[in-house]
């Protein structure tokens, strides 16, 4: 077997997308059923969640409490071709997960992307549009605290940029003044 | 782009300098390490970050690493060259590497035998090169292109075996030696990868390091992971075990001098866990592990 096609079905086996034939080399279906090519995927989510739980914090965090972390991570891994660099993997995963169907999770990942941006330097004004007030989901995301069993609902939003002191700033669409920190 | 002439004068000796790994953004820490060690290990991929122009290198920790001065050396560690491709290595990493030989001097440059990827599709984990003849050929005309393109010392790294190698034409240490002395590059041999090596695959160190020719072997790495499902990961989350340690001493004592540095490993995720007292005492004892 010559070197590009060992890689090719390494890269098949560990991407979980390839199937092994009868007339597969020997090597190649003894790694298919080989634990330590199961432990190498495990071995991916791994570094994932690593890199992941210093880079998106909030959103790693809200999505552990949903019990959605590693499946949703190894959607990610799946479909998406990141880099080994450490910081291209937040504001991928992030991008993504800005369109997530649980309302909260896409919200959450909206902030801490905007933010993440910002102070990286992006001179772009974001906002992020609530329906439940952030802070105390924000709060308990950040102190590893559990989230609150009420959460008041309500229209709000955050406004994430560079010029703003702590670089974001939650207001409430419902009160005369709206700023809330 | 100047390159230390340190590394070339060096003397026989048994005592090395001991280096440790900083990924920027944490200046307690770096204060904290940089009267412990002499050199400071830098990662491309880790120093770099994303912007609307693409993945460039840090300005905030450039400066940093810049400020660090004489108080050690710089060397570079990639993670992403993947020399091993067939398809050809990394531009990316190359042009990043460009740019921070550009603005800072070091001592030399070193990556992984080792391929992260595959027709461009990025496998997120390093496998290790099958030690054939085509494999080896293919490494070492880039090594020589790598050599050409830089003129400063670069080294490779024994990278750990997330699985068995296959049926090959060189044992480990024979395709090590093959390669250095076709080249002339250096080799980093990564104690405790030689120990995840032998813990998941029950490879033999004592025969490898019989084998291995030593007067090739520049630097060494320590570093400890965890253990999962009986397997252990090469994960750079702990403090090196004594056993590591111990390895470590025992190749750099049939090293007879070219050894010049061992370098304590840990990725920034483990920072929080370990608490800067504790890698500051790794040092420590590292120091005085390797003074004698």
């Amino acid at each position: 077997m010559d070197l590009a096609t060992q890689q090719r079905k390494l890269l098949g086996l560990f991407r979980n997308a390839d199937t092994v034939c009868p007339d597969d080399d020997p090597y190649i279906r003894c790694i298919a059923q080989s634990k330590h090519l199961a432990e190498g995927r495990r071995n991916i989510l791994l570094w994932r969640v690593f890199v992941l739980e210093r880079t998106c914090p909030l959103t790693v965090n809200l999505l552990r409490r949903r019990d959605l972390l590693e499946e949703t991570l190894n959607d990610f891994i799946a479909r998406t071709n990141i880099y080994p660099f450490r910081e291209t993997q937040a504001p991928a995963f992030l991008d993504e997960q800005c369109a997530h169907s649980d309302r909260m999770i896409a919200v959450v990942a909206q902030f801490e992307l905007a933010l993440m941006r910002v102070k990286q330097g992006d001179p772009r004004t974001y906002v992020v549009p609530w329906n439940v007030e952030p802070r105390a989901v924000l709060n308990s995301l950040a102190r590893n605290l559990p989230l609150p069993d009420e959460i008041q609902e309500g229209a709000y939003q955050i406004l994430i940029s560079r010029d703003i002191p702590r670089q974001f700033q939650i207001f409430s669409l419902q009160e005369e003044d709206g700023v809330l920190t | 782009m100047a390159a230390s002439q340190n590394y070339l004068d060096r003397e026989t000796s048994t005592s090395v300098a001991i280096g440790a790994t900083y990924e920027g953004r944490d200046p307690a820490l770096l204060e904290r390490m940089l009267p412990l060690v002499d050199y400071v290990e830098v990662t491309l991929e880790t120093i770099s970050q994303v912007n609307d122009r693409g993945i460039s290198l840090s300005g905030d920790i450039m400066r940093e690493l810049k400020n660090i001065g004489k108080e050690a050396q710089i060397i570079v560690h990639g993670v992403s060259l993947s020399i091993g491709s067939h398809e050809g290595w990394s531009p990316t990493y190359l042009r990043l590497l460009d740019d921070f030989l550009e603005q800072v001097d070091v001592a030399w440059h070193s990556e992984h035998l080792a391929y992260t990827k595959v027709d461009g599709e990025h496998l997120g984990i390093m496998l290790a090169m099958p030690k054939t003849e085509e494999a080896l050929d293919m490494v070492c005309e880039r090594v020589r292109a790598i050599q050409e393109r830089y003129g400063i010392p670069f080294l490779l790294e024994n990278t750990v075996h997330v699985i068995p190698d296959c049926p090959s034409d060189y044992s480990e240490a024979g395709f090590l030696n093959e390669l250095t002395d076709r080249t002339g590059c250096g080799l980093i041999l990564d104690a405790y990868n030689l120990e995840c090596d032998a813990h998941n695959h029950g490879f033999d160190i004592p025969a490898f390091l019989d084998e291995l020719r030593h007067d090739s072997v520049r630097e060494l790495h320590v570093a400890c992971g965890v253990e999962h499902n009986g397997i252990l990961l090469d994960v750079h989350s702990q403090l090196a075990r004594n056993s590591t340690v111990d390895l470590a001493q025992e190749v750099v004592r049939r090293s007879e001098g070219s050894a010049q540095v061992v370098v304590y490993e840990f990725m920034p995720e483990a920072i929080p866990g370990l608490g800067h007292p504790a890698i500051a005492e790794q040092l420590r004892r590292l120091r005085a592990a390797f003074e004698s």
